[in-house]
């Protein structure tokens, strides 16, 4: 729970500034073992002291960019934080084994940007709008 | 005695039958091969991407939207900071319209409830048009139901912004040949953001949400108004 004996204990072992940019981006002041990175710089963290923190709130990512959303972490480590597997992907030798080497990159959504995905149709519309044609007079 | 002394010895040759010898150990287990790539800190799949360089920035380079966000004087500075707390202002208090129409809405009612709980972003119901910003249309839209949702929306007060909640009112859905069906909710009110789904997760439509807020912290009004 969030108190300020836990706050203060947690600046202490985060430190100043790591402590700064946790109650900037995340709200809470968090401290457990880093436990590793993935490609796009974001750092994910962890805590199993059922003391220090709740169950369920034990993991964690610190985003690297400053506007941040989930879809940027990539699936292997959304499998790690949301508890589908144990090991993190650094560790975890079965992901390692059975990650085709053809596995297109992870790019996190790009909805509201120019990179978003547009549909489109190729095929022949359907539907003919009714273009009002006058016959010429005689 | 002499049975029970004749199970154990069964029961432990089984156990010798059944146990993988020790020089085939290592065959035993599956995917021994590949050790270098267990190596620490390699990512599974690499990006073309680096940290320093997200695919959001690679996306933006050139844009309008890029040019808005970077003043040029005096007067843009000032602009576009009145702009940011405007922005701020609304992302942190954004009150949706609830238009649940069919079991979209039940989704919606959980994005509310304990677990997502939007309170924490500000997001609070409100039942009266004329005091909400947000509509989120949950549902199938029918045409004897669509008037009525124009009349809501032509109710609400600028500035205003819909989400359309799954298929049915992305594009008609299931619905999209029925013959009393509107074919998605953007032929009726201009949309934001469309969330996909049948019915979309309530973990979905606040992500919606998420991104609701980014389009309203891409606003640059003040800015679009000086260079005008």
């Amino acid at each position: 729970m969030v108190s300020l004996l836990r706050t203060i204990r947690n600046l202490r072992r985060a430190g100043f500034k790591e402590w700064w940019r946790q109650m900037q981006y995340i709200g809470d002041a968090k401290a457990g073992t880093y436990i590793g990175a993935d490609q796009f710089g974001n750092r994910y963290f962890e805590n199993r002291n059922g003391e220090e923190e709740i169950p369920g709130r034990h993991r964690w990512v610190d985003f690297a960019q400053h506007e941040y959303h989930a879809s940027q972490v990539p699936p292997e480590w959304h499998s790690w934080i949301q508890h589908i597997r144990k090991e993190p992907p650094s560790q975890d030798t079965v992901m390692q084994n059975l990650t085709p080497p053809w596995q297109a990159p992870y790019t996190e959504s790009l909805t509201g940007t120019r990179g978003a995905y547009r549909p489109y149709n190729t095929a022949v519309p359907k539907i003919k709008a009714w273009d009002p044609k006058i016959a010429a007079r005689s | 005695m002499s049975f029970a002394l004749k199970a154990a010895v069964a029961n432990a040759s089984w156990r010798a039958a059944l146990r993988c010898p020790n020089t085939l150990a290592a065959r035993c287990l599956l995917h021994t091969s590949q050790p270098a790539r267990m190596a620490e800190q390699q990512p599974v799949v690499p990006s073309p991407t680096s940290p320093t360089e997200p695919v959001t920035l690679l996306a933006q380079q050139g844009s309008l939207q890029l040019s808005l966000q970077q003043p040029k004087n005096g007067a843009e500075y000032v602009l576009s900071t009145l702009d940011k707390v405007t922005n701020w202002a609304r992302q942190g208090s954004m009150w949706p319209m609830t238009f649940g129409l069919a079991c979209c809405a039940v989704e919606m009612m959980h994005m509310a409830a304990a677990r997502y709980d939007q309170d924490r972003l500000g997001v609070v119901f409100r039942a009266s048009p004329r005091q909400s910003d947000i509509m989120i249309v949950a549902g199938t839209l029918t045409n004897k139901m669509a008037p009525a949702l124009r009349k809501v929306y032509d109710q609400m007060p600028e500035p205003r912004w819909v989400i359309s909640m799954g298929s049915c009112a992305n594009g008609g859905g299931y619905y999209h040949y029925s013959y009393s069906v509107v074919r998605g909710c953007d032929r009726i009110v201009p949309v934001d953001i469309y969330v996909p789904g049948c019915p979309p997760t309530a973990e979905a439509l606040l992500y919606g949400m998420l991104q609701l807020q980014r389009k309203m912290r891409r606003s640059r009004k003040g800015v679009l108004w000086y260079r005008k």
